[in-house]
């Protein structure tokens, strides 16, 4: 399966494609996304982004490259994720090096929650914070979740349970 | 072309199709264990689901990719065998694997001969490699059997691996090497199968 595209007031949420491999690699080079499992080379974000673009295939919804309206450059990959394992269907947002500190994170997370609400019908989701993300942390809280305990992931470590309000809540 | 439209390849025993989501168990069950020693394993569950994942998406970053082995009687998967590029890789790579408890009886051999053909007839392909584990002695030698030989001076993936290169479109194109091939899948599907007459040298 293929993503859909979302449009917001700023942003267009594509489908992940090989002209996001660059992106990928810059955002897994930095220490930034050692909340996220990076740091990572090249070889590995490459994979990364293989894998983001299957679990649509396996799993009906995925992630979606973030764009500014009118620019094609993938500036963050934010949507739904549930990999095998993981404790229920999440909402993940990861905003790349210059595209953080405008509400992007939030605008994206909520076309996201509202396409798993209104299109999948979903009546709840979760989003995992690592320790420590505050910024992503912020953004949960700003898309009106609350936490509630914690998830200790093989290769991530100990996330924070955050809860978003239901349909219409 | 990407993952939307994954052609299907059928050969006399076996039916090639892209990987889909009920097929994942034996993928992980292979993956997680001592068999995949030689292709990166094992992996623990994370791992596992995310190279399958991976290997979904590559049909769609590269245009090609692995396809899943069926058996045709039964829809019962064997392995995987395609076309592998990730990133690092210095060229497209014919690559293969079998699920442990169905080694043996050549659908390695019968699938990754199809999916070469397809390459070299539909894809364009010009050659292929394989990067092999030196320690892998099976792989060597279903290499050798698909008429591929010990390339030294090819690129290699990271220095650990041998490169393998494969027999050219023309090579395989009703030549001797195509047709002692084809006679060995034969034999694999038909063990009664008597063939009429092996060349000698």
């Amino acid at each position: 399966m293929i993503a859909p595209t979302l449009t917001t007031d700023r942003l267009t949420l594509r489908a992940l494609g090989p002209q996001d491999a660059e992106a990928f690699a810059a955002f897994y080079a930095d220490d930034r996304s050692s909340f996220v499992g990076g740091p990572m080379n090249a070889e590995q974000s490459w994979r990364t982004l293989a894998g983001e673009i299957g679990h649509w295939t396996l799993n009906g919804f995925g992630r979606w490259a973030v764009t500014e309206t009118g620019s094609d450059t993938c500036i963050g990959c934010v949507g739904l994720w549930a990999p095998l394992g993981w404790p229920e269907p999440e909402i993940g947002w990861d905003l790349f090096e210059g595209a953080t500190g405008k509400g992007y994170a939030t605008e994206a997370a909520e076309a996201a929650r509202s396409y798993a609400y209104e299109t999948l019908g979903w009546d709840t989701a979760i989003s995992l914070v690592a320790i420590g993300n505050d910024a992503s942390a912020r953004v949960a809280t700003r898309l009106g979740c609350t936490p509630e305990g914690t998830f200790t992931h093989a290769r991530l470590g100990t996330l924070t349970i955050y809860r978003h309000p239901k349909v219409g809540g | 072309m990407g993952h939307r439209d994954i052609p299907v390849l059928r050969t006399r025993r076996l039916e090639l199709r892209g990987p889909q989501a009920e097929d994942y168990p034996n993928f992980k069950a292979t993956f997680t264990s001592y068999r995949a020693r030689f292709m990166g394993g094992p992996l623990n569950d994370y791992e596992s689901w995310m190279l399958y994942a991976a290997e979904i998406g590559h049909w769609e970053i590269r245009g090609f990719g692995m396809w899943m082995i069926h058996d045709r009687e039964t829809d019962h998967t064997l392995g995987m065998a395609g076309g592998w590029q990730p990133a690092k890789w210095p060229q497209a790579e014919l690559a293969w694997m079998i699920w442990p408890q169905v080694a043996g009886k050549g659908y390695a051999l019968e699938a990754t001969h199809a999916a070469r053909d397809y390459f070299y007839r539909q894809a364009g392909w010009e050659n292929a490699v394989s990067y092999l584990d030196p320690k892998n002695l099976d792989s060597i030698r279903l290499a050798e059997r698909l008429g591929a030989c010990r390339d030294r001076d090819a690129q290699s993936v990271d220095g650990n691996d041998v490169v393998y290169r494969h027999p050219s479109r023309a090579e395989l194109d009703n030549t001797r090497l195509a047709h002692g091939i084809e006679m060995e899948i034969e034999h694999y599907a038909d063990p009664t199968f008597k063939p009429k007459g092996f060349a000698l040298d």
